[in-house]
């Protein structure tokens, strides 16, 4: 029996509407991939033209409010990561609709809310945008979220969604708003939270540290520190003015598909998953040099592991699903077949084309965060070698509202790069406070 | 089932085209839980009641003989939400202009573009409607504040505290006449499943 035009017609249809859903993914990957080479201003207009709506609008959302900090555009990646931000939580509800075409279909019909670290990042990237437009409560308000989210995140000996960068940037915004006990409360949970990872205590963090154990008069866990990080350095000066560069380095790695197809008897049954390809990051170091010294970056926050921990942590989950999916797939195709060999054939090309990894991720944040501190006496010039950028010398008066602390943000992906107080001079090619 | 499809088609369409209603500005509407524009009017309102009414005014009237001038400084935000503090300042400086108890000042970025407009007419109004520079009413007292939270969070239940703290400050010598403290608590029920 030969299936009549318009069962055919329909299935062409379904064929094509869920190619279109997986081109889809496949095109940001590609935008991601070419990031370092196109650079953030080229990438936006390519993501600008696309819609803003659909499964993937959160990620989108986030794609567009990280080019957007890159490119200066503070207050367009406020109001994006803002948006993507509430539309995070909104999603958190599980979708009948959404879980029925994932176990029937593909992962790809999920709206994208998101993985854990995306869910801390995205205060961690608001809390600077915020800092760098010169709103130190905008970004106070993000890192006490920032809290809350890692809070509800928090299970049992999982550190899923927990990132040391997001506690490092709270202890630093505290610090600026002169709030020393919670700075040090911060700065603790990132050391604790990169001790039980095995990472690098960087060096940055571990000055942070001594100079508040200090300053607050905690001496026996001063000295703890002290004996931990053999610090000859007295951590504390109060004249001096302390530079804090936060650098992001490279792209983060997009996801692939790992597809695994068997036949068994006229029926083809396929199973793609996504999964990381092999972690290559090699990191590129930039540096605060003065007369007196230089600091090199370090790592605090390693994206391509935790987005490698995200996914392994969700895999049962993404496997369960791919496995019932299977078997849901393959009812459907020798149903098919008993009605029709020919609609049995075009089933089963439909079951096999529309079984499409979910490869979709927040794929334009930086391979990793890295951070170098630096202490000068005032009126020190200071520069980012590797940059070209020149820091002019900054005096006490213009810290007169803040702590001594000068937080400096930069990119390999920029030639420009933040500095807040804004009120301080400006680093040549830096954005001014509002605009690249 | 003709007419069953095409009822349905209507239903989505309906579901999915944007709807606009006007709703009372007094009305209380909650959507996420967040501090919201009824929060911010009820607080105003209900402390600058309370300050109104507390001794301070009394003594300053029965000392001087006239009310009492203040002015809102700065309200801080250390909550866990972008609370917009200008509407809450507003809605302060409403409550104490319509009690007509105390005399009202402008703040600062109000008094520079009033000056400005002074220095203006000083160069070109005429000399009977030019108003002079100097003659400013000094403010008595400053009303200053902060909103602060806290959150306890489990799953999909969230319970929010704020606690807006004012402190009105007499200018003359630093001494604290009124402290206000208002406190709300929300509990919130974010949804399991959607559709």
């Amino acid at each position: 029996m030969v299936p009549s035009t318009g069962i055919v017609r329909w299935l062409y249809s379904c064929l094509f509407a869920l190619t279109l859903g997986g081109c889809s993914s496949w095109e940001i990957n590609e935008l991601a991939n070419n990031l370092p080479a196109a650079g953030p201003a080229a990438t936006l207009k390519h993501l600008e033209a696309r819609s803003n709506k659909g499964l993937d609008r959160v990620q989108v959302l986030l794609d567009k409010g990280v080019l957007k900090f890159y490119t200066g555009d503070l207050d367009g990646a406020i109001a994006d990561l803002e948006l993507a931000k509430s539309l995070m939580q909104s999603l958190d509800a599980t979708s009948f609709t959404e879980n029925i075409a994932a176990v029937t279909t593909n992962e790809t019909l999920r709206s994208y809310k998101g993985s854990a670290t995306d869910h801390t990042m995205v205060h961690v990237i608001l809390a600077l945008a915020y800092l760098f437009n010169n709103d130190l409560n905008g970004a106070r308000v993000e890192m006490l979220q920032a809290d809350l989210t890692m809070k509800r995140q928090s299970q049992q000996d999982s550190l899923q969604g927990q990132l040391a960068s997001a506690r490092f940037l709270a202890g630093v915004i505290f610090e600026l708003n002169q709030e020393y006990s919670d700075a040090l409360i911060a700065y603790r949970h990132a050391y604790q939270i990169l001790t039980h990872r095995g990472e690098s205590i960087p060096q940055a963090l571990q000055v942070m540290l001594l100079r508040l154990t200090q300053r607050l008069g905690l001496e026996s866990e001063f000295d703890e520190f002290q004996r931990q990080f053999g610090a000859s350095e007295p951590p504390y000066q109060r004249h001096k003015i302390d530079y804090l560069m936060v650098y992001f380095d490279g792209v983060v790695s997009n996801k692939t598909e790992a597809r695994l197809s068997v036949a068994s008897g006229n029926t083809m049954v396929s199973i793609a998953v996504p999964s990381y390809p092999s972690n290559r990051y090699y990191p590129k170091r930039f540096s605060l040099q003065s007369e007196t010294g230089r600091h090199t970056s370090q790592i605090i926050e390693n994206l391509e592991l935790r987005a490698r921990e995200d996914l392994e942590a969700d895999k049962v989950k993404i496997v369960a699903t791919a496995t019932a999916r299977a078997v849901a797939k393959n009812q459907f195709v020798q149903n098919s077949q008993e009605q029709s060999p020919w609609l049995g054939l075009l089933a089963n090309v439909i079951t096999v084309v529309s079984e499409q990894a979910d490869i979709r991720s927040w794929n334009m944040l930086p391979s990793a965060i890295q951070v170098a501190r630096l202490s000068t006496q005032p009126n020190t010039e200071l520069s980012i070698p590797e940059q070209g950028i020149q820091l002019p010398p900054i005096n006490s008066e213009s810290l007169s509202h803040t702590s001594n602390l000068v937080v400096i943000w930069t990119s390999d992906l920029v030639t420009q790069s933040y500095i807040y107080p804004v009120n301080s001079p400006p680093p040549m090619g830096a954005f001014n406070a509002n605009q690249p | 089932m003709k007419q069953f499809l095409i009822l349905a088609a209507l239903v989505l369409v309906a579901a999915c085209s944007t709807s606009v209603k006007r709703i009372d500005p007094q009305e209380t509407t909650d959507l996420s839980g967040a501090w919201n524009d009824s929060d911010s009017r009820l607080v105003a309102e209900e402390m600058i009641s309370d300050a109104l009414s507390r001794p301070w005014i009394q003594n300053y009237r029965q000392q001087h003989n006239e009310s009492p001038a203040v002015i809102v400084g700065t309200v801080r935000n250390l909550s866990h939400e972008h609370i917009n503090t200008n509407t809450f300042v507003a809605d302060m400086e409403r409550a104490l202009i319509n009690s007509g108890s105390v005399d009202f000042v402008a703040s600062k970025t109000e008094r520079e573009e009033i000056r400005d407009e002074r220095i203006d007419q000083d160069l070109n109004a005429s000399e009977a409607t030019r108003n002079a520079a100097g003659q400013e009413l000094g403010a008595d007292f400053m009303l200053q504040g902060q909103i602060n939270t806290i959150v306890d969070v489990e799953g999909k239940k969230q319970v929010r505290y704020y606690q807006v703290d004012l402190t009105l400050i007499s200018l003359a010598d630093n001494r604290k006449v009124w402290l206000g403290q208002k406190k709300i608590k929300k509990f919130i029920k974010n949804a399991s499943v959607r559709f």
